[in-house]
């Protein structure tokens, strides 16, 4: 197996046994999805930049690995979601992965669940950090946790310490808002 | 069981993924890769590597040298000699009887000196020359010889000894101390002495 096939957890394991050049496959792999979920959930690129470099700085210097049932990507993820809350609670701001959203009061009928209709969404980029910082910090995070981290359901739930079944609500009302949102922005 | 089919909300994650605009910073990628070569955690060697680097090291080199030496001298100090050749420097009865030839009258000092040396402190100096692969019976007539090679009074004393040793079943080491005896004392009449000395 090459170099750029092998797993994140033997490109780890091969940076701490000193191969330098197994970190920068890792990095790549992990660069753009890393930094998108910290800026989704942050909003703040000032914010996300510190927190994205501070988690793989810790990572570069940590001897840990991943735990348990725990692969690469959660953990990296992990590290990152626990660095951003450490940051909000240092400075006195408040987690809004606190606040408890009740989707079914903010429930909009969804009719858009067409995949034909998905073709009109905006492609806009500004659009989408705009429609997504418009979604609650919960749902937010686990949308992003499935686009940019792609981990799954499962891995979400244990990522966020939350129920599997909150998680799948969470995500499906982040869809149909996003896509209203989208939606409503082309239409417009 | 995991549907393999996009969802709905698999169609928007990768819509997301496919148009968002943002990247890290360049000045962040590269200041991150620096980071990570820069403290790339230094291979841990084999424990054959580090013993052979340890063997390189002075110090290390010094107490293995030390170590091996102890053991060197600890291997011959306790390995014991099948024979250790005797190395009898000091005369130990010969001093007293230097003394008494010297206070001996002026005429037996004069034969003292005329006779040949005495010839038990070179018996004694000569004992290390002896092989140490002796046989039992070699070594019992070496002690025999030895003995018989003491420091001797007198010829009278030589000759008692020369009869003790032959009484004593000793035949050659008396004859060896006979033939000795008449080289040193050329001029006497052994024999004779001999037999005097065996009748009285």
């Amino acid at each position: 197996m090459s170099a750029a096939e092998s797993s994140d957890e033997s490109l780890l394991a091969r940076y701490r046994s000193g191969d330098g050049s197994a970190f920068e496959i890792l990095y790549a792999r992990h660069r753009q999805g890393l930094y998108r979920f910290l800026l989704g959930l942050s909003g703040k690129a000032e914010l996300a930049e510190e927190v994205y470099q501070d988690t793989w700085l810790s990572l570069i210097r940590s001897t840990s690995q991943p735990q348990g049932r725990a692969n690469f990507r959660t953990w990296l993820y992990q590290i990152a979601r626990n660095r951003l809350i450490d940051h909000w609670r240092k400075h006195g701001i408040h987690n809004p992965l606190h606040d408890s959203y009740d989707e079914q009061a903010h429930a909009v009928i969804d009719n858009t669940a067409d995949p034909e209709q998905l073709l009109s969404l905006s492609r806009d980029g500004q659009r989408l950090e705009t429609a997504l910082q418009n979604l609650p910090a919960d749902q937010r995070e686990v949308f992003l946790l499935r686009a940019h981290g792609e981990l799954d359901l499962p891995q979400i739930a244990t990522l966020t310490e939350t129920p599997l079944e909150t998680v799948k609500s969470r995500l499906r009302y982040a869809q149909q808002k996003l896509r209203r949102l989208l939606a409503e922005e082309v239409l417009t | 069981m995991t549907d393999a089919r996009p969802t709905p909300e698999d169609e928007m994650a990768k819509h997301f993924r496919e148009h968002a605009a943002v990247e890290p910073p360049a000045h962040l990628d590269s200041f991150i890769l620096a980071a990570a070569q820069r403290e790339v955690p230094v291979r841990r060697p084999s424990l054959w590597q580090r013993w052979v680097q340890a063997c390189q090291k002075p110090r290390w080199q010094v107490a293995f040298a030390s170590l091996v030496g102890v053991a060197l001298m600890l291997a011959l100090v306790q390995r014991s000699p099948e024979q250790t050749p005797g190395y009898d420097f000091a005369p130990k009865a010969s001093a007293p009887q230097a003394k008494k030839e010297f206070a001996e009258p002026p005429a037996a000092a004069a034969r003292s000196f005329a006779a040949p040396a005495p010839v038990a402190p070179m018996a004694d100096f000569a004992a290390p020359a002896r092989s140490e692969s002796l046989n039992a019976e070699m070594a019992e007539e070496a002690k025999v010889s030895k003995r018989a090679a003491a420091p001797v009074k007198s010829l009278d004393e030589q000759l008692r000894e020369v009869l003790r040793l032959q009484k004593s079943g000793h035949q050659q080491a008396a004859d060896k101390l006979l033939a000795d005896l008449h080289k040193r004392y050329p001029d006497e009449n052994l024999t004779s002495k001999l037999k005097e000395l065996k009748k009285n």
